[in-house]
């Protein structure tokens, strides 16, 4: 028997290898044309505390959102299966290293306390007398088939064999992971051949991982067979993307023109300043696309140097999180008052302060639309995919320069760390928008000419011209007169309209769904993943809802979603979001007067999950006003 | 222009709003002079200011100015600078400014030696706020504005300029136009971070550092035979502690001019040329990104670059 998609978790101390693991299966997997998805769960730690990735492959679809219970489980420690072990479904697998069993989940120091006191409540109850060899027997009573492998002779083996150094052989814990959950979902050999070439380009390194799966493999086909073997893919794409988010808006903003990048490290905003930096210089076939990318001294000097650049008229951004956007503020204010073409993308994770620094969360919404003190307009788009994070780093540059403002993109923590498939993006599909530029100026210019909302702008080098954070005239000079102040001000403000008037409605928010569906969950950000598997499965339950996925926030298309909105009863729409306030639905309220007053919300710090949000869905239509989502270690 | 400029070239036609008397006058027409003399292009001459009296300097110069954020234009410089380094770009801040709210820039100019002049407009006091003390005051001083005496010790601008990495470090006075003009000039023609302590007297709330306290006391580096050169690389250390020292001499002699002066640090325009071959033929913000709104990097281009993401599916 075949399935259509396999769940699984690789679980292991933080630095131990679990990334290796991942990625080289995510490559042999979209290499057998399968679909993937996995997200990265860490505690802000450089080493040993508890990691996982919780990843699906899919042979029908390029899957958007993660489920529980799982299919399989691996784990290089016991902590991951003290962890997960609730996770695991009726006629699942647990990979785990029978070397370990003797383990004591009390003796454990890494372990959050609050769940070694769960465990040590729970484990009296159901037999289990504390060590990992129980829990292993109690787990394969509900049903679990214990996949048990002696690593450490494992991997003595191949020290021996394929000639590793006693003292490295630790590292290729991970290639034991691969192995069996190659084995169990039934990936041919050639495909982990491939993931590891990729991933080790050091011959001696592939050599001695792909020896240590390929013993792994056979020794679990041997005994297990392959139980979760995928079908044969039906997807039909010839190539695919497989990337980060952090790497999908890297990326797209060298395509989009990016000339000039500030940063100040912060989780989890840092890694795509990093692929910027590695992709800095490239030549090809008459072009060359060369990006300053600069660490700075603090987020301070990484968006106001990110302006200067623009006003020297480089395609212009930063990118951070939340108390790095915090210190960016007054900055945003200026390049508003000054109108200037600037993108920060904006990773939101856990707040407030430092927060979960490496867990996601969806609150900075309002933060956003409304930061830095007086009124000035923006642009603030949110993506809901890695494919609409590509897309959407395009636009931002566009929307800058020609609206000339600041504009915020926001992606969360989710989207950042997922690694996923998608159709390879092809750049002749979107466009460069430069905006009014008029270029050399002879003669006196007007930087802020008042004939029409959008001045034409030249940069620092084409005309004498000025900038000041003080209210201006049409020159840039200081002004403070009354109605020279009401006059541009009104300027500034305008331009929002005007942008309100040309980027389509339809871009702005999306309706997925039937037109007569009977209920509306309203959603944004990584949200979109999890709400459309949800809708999926639930139609195929008979109950037939829409989902409606705001990604442009200011300007607000407020005439499509209050349509949208008003076609639904109130108990029947249901805002579903990562923080506590449903930001997005007070947006919506303030701008369509309609209040959306169910939702279900998620905090935790870990991303929605297709099964509780189905869960929680069912839960607001029987009349439950408000649900919390917890699921996830 | 044909005819050479002249300094009243370089003045713009606004009202100067400053105290009539401060010292800050001074330091406008030693701009003026210089980039007069040095037959500056207007539009490739970018002024960058902070917040304060002295952030109001872009508006009375006839050149571009960007007049920024409260501490904030160093960073603002940068980008300029960064983005276009075929521009000539000037600072122009506070004490309190570049030392106080601004000081973390100030560091991290120097460690870069970005092509950058700074000139501080040191008053020792917050002019625009009415007087409070800055961070080059000494302590027990009690400026007129100030209800009790100063309880902070003051930075040393010239030391730490030196201690940042800063390849020209220099003091001027701005009773000394002709003076200040030549160090003006002097920083715009080095190349890298380029640090000048004007000393700029307040008239209006210092009434300690005065125009009466420096004349007094202001000799030039130069007439007393220093030498602020470092000759080679293995000479910097020597030559920056001899200038460390120098900036220490405060009291009845203050020395102005040139204390310290490296050529042989690469600029950070050189140090990412070596990573970005075109970068000062055509800079970042001349770079065609697009033809006719399509972006310059087309499909393949796209897949070659980014390779190491694309896994071509196998068949069969
Ligand atoms: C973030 C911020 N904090 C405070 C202020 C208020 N402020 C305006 S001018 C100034 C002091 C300027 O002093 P200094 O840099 O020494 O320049 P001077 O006026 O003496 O030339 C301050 C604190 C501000 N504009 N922004
Ligand atoms: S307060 Fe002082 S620094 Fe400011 S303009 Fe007046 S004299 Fe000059």
């Amino acid at each position: 028997m075949t399935i259509r998609a396999v769940d699984f978790i690789l679980g292991g101390p933080q630095g131990g290898g679990l990334e290796t693991s991942s990625q080289v299966l995510t490559w042999a997997f979209a290499r057998a044309g399968y679909g993937v998805i996995s997200d990265r769960e860490y505690f802000s730690n450089i080493r040993g505390r508890h990691s996982y990735i919780h990843a699906e492959t899919s042979a029908f679809e390029l899957p958007r959102a993660l489920r529980y219970p799982i299919h399989l489980l691996a784990a290089m420690d016991a902590e991951t299966v003290f962890t997960h072990f609730g996770d695991l479904a009726q006629g699942s697998y647990l990979v785990y290293n029978v070397g370990e069993e003797k383990s004591n989940f009390a003796a454990i120091p890494s372990m959050e306390v609050e769940l070694r006191e769960r465990l040590r409540s729970m484990f009296p109850g159901i037999g289990v007398d504390g060590t990992l060899g129980s829990l292993v027997k109690y787990m394969g009573s509900r049903g679990v088939t214990p996949v048990g492998l002696d690593y450490a002779s494992i991997l003595s083996n191949a020290q021996r064999e394929a000639g590793i150094v006693a003292s490295q052989v630790s590292r290729y814990v991970s290639a034991i992971l691969i192995g069996a959950v190659a084995a169990l979902t039934g990936l041919g050999e050639d495909y982990v051949s491939y993931g590891l070439a990729r991933r080790f380009q050091r011959k001696e390194l592939y050599n001695h991982n792909l020896y240590i799966a390929r013993s792994v493999m056979s020794q679990v086909k041997s005994k297990f067979g392959s139980p979760l073997a995928l079908e044969k893919s039906s997807i039909g794409h010839g190539e695919l993307l497989v990337a980060s988010g952090n790497d999908a808006v890297a990326m797209a903003k060298i395509v989009g023109g990016l000339r000039y990048q500030s940063y100040y490290p912060i989780t989890p905003a840092a890694d795509e300043s990093f692929t910027l930096e590695e992709y800095e210089s490239i030549h090809g076939d008459g072009f060359d696309s060369e990006v300053v990318v600069l660490q700075t001294e603090d987020e301070l000097a990484a968006v106001n140097s990110a302006i200067g650049a623009a006003l020297s008229g480089a395609r212009s951004a930063t990118a951070t999180s939340g108390p790095g956007f915090d210190l960016m503020v007054e900055g945003l204010g200026w390049a508003g008052m000054n109108e200037v073409p600037v993108v920060v993308t904006y990773y939101q994770r856990g707040g407030p302060s430092t927060g979960q620094p490496t867990r996601g969360e969806q609150s900075d919404l309002l933060s956003s639309v409304f930061a830095s003190h007086g009124e000035y307009p923006r642009i603030v788009i949110a993506s809901g995919d890695h494919e609409e994070a590509f897309y959407d780093a395009v636009d931002a540059l566009n929307y800058a320069e020609r609206y000339q403002m600041p504009v915020i993109h926001l992606v969360d923590k989710f989207l950042a760390n997922t690694i996923a498939s998608m159709p390879v993006p092809d750049p002749s599909k979107t466009k460069i928008d430069r905006g009014k530029l008029t270029g050399n100026v002879t003669g006196n210019y007007k930087r802020f000419d008042m004939s029409s909302p959008i001045s034409p702008r030249a940069f620092l080098g084409q005309a004498v011209m000025w900038y000041t954070g003080d209210e201006h005239d049409e020159v840039g000079h200081i002004t403070e007169d009354s109605e020279a102040r009401i006059r541009i001000y009104e300027k500034r403000m305008r331009k929002l309209e005007i942008a309100d008037s040309e980027i389509p409605e339809e871009r702005r928010a999306t309706y997925y769904g039937p037109e007569d569906a009977d209920f509306l969950l309203l959603g944004w950000g990584f949200v979109k993943g999890a709400a459309l598997s949800a809708m999926s499965e639930l139609s195929a339950q008979g109950l037939r809802g829409a989902y409606l996925h705001v990604r442009v926030f200011s300007p607000y298309p407020s005439k499509l979603v209050a349509g949208i909105l008003s076609r639904f009863k109130p108990d029947r729409i249901i805002a579903v979001e990562h923080n506590y306030e449903a930001q997005a639905a007070r947006l919506a309220r303030m701008n369509t007067g309609v209040e959306v007053e169910r939702s279900i919300l998620k905090f935790s710090g870990r991303p929605i999950y297709t099964d509780e949000l189905v869960r929680a869905v069912k839960s607001v239509l029987s009349g439950s006003r408000r649900e919390v989502l917890s699921y996830g270690a | 222009m044909a005819r050479r400029p002249s300094p009243t070239d370089y003045r713009s036609d606004l009202w100067n709003d400053w105290c009539p008397g401060c010292g800050n006058f001074g330091i406008v027409a030693a701009m003026y002079q210089a980039l007069a003399e040095m037959n500056a292009d207007p539009r490739m001459t970018v002024v960058v200011s902070g917040i304060g009296c002295s952030g109001k300097t872009p508006h009375f110069v006839k050149v571009s100015g960007v007049h920024t954020l409260h501490g904030r234009a160093i960073p603002f410089a940068t980008g300029i600078k960064l983005a276009n380094p075929k521009l000539n770009v000037i600072v122009n801040g506070g004490d309190g400014d570049l030392l106080g709210i601004g000081a973390g820039h100030f560091v991290a100019l120097g460690r870069r030696n970005v092509d950058l002049v700074v000139i501080m407009h040191d008053n020792q006091v917050y002019g625009l706020t009415k007087g409070q003390a800055s961070p080059t005051l000494p302590r027990e001083m009690q400026t007129k504005a100030l209800p009790k005496p100063n309880m902070q010790d003051p930075v040393n601008p010239v030391a730490l300029a030196i201690s940042s990495g800063y390849t020209f470090v220099a003091r001027g006075y701005s009773s000394k136009v002709k003076h200040l003009k030549d160090l003006i000039k002097a920083a715009i023609e080095h190349r890298g971070a380029a640090f000048i302590d004007v000393l700029q007297p307040c008239v209006t709330y210092n009434d300690i550092f005065t125009y009466d306290y420096y004349d007094k006391r202001v000799y030039q580096l130069e007439e007393a035979g220093w030498n602020p050169d470092v000759k080679d690389e293995s000479d910097a250390v020597g030559k920056a502690s001899e200038a460390y020292s120098k900036a220490f001499e405060w009291g009845d002699r203050i020395p102005i001019g040139v204390f310290y002066r490296n050529t042989h640090v690469p600029s950070f325009e050189d140090r990412i040329a070596a990573r970005l071959p075109n970068y000062l033929k055509v800079p970042p913000a001349e770079e065609t990104v697009d033809r006719g709104g399509i972006p310059v990097m087309d499909g393949a281009a796209f897949r070659k670059a980014f390779s190491e993401y694309i896994v071509d599916v196998a068949k069969g």
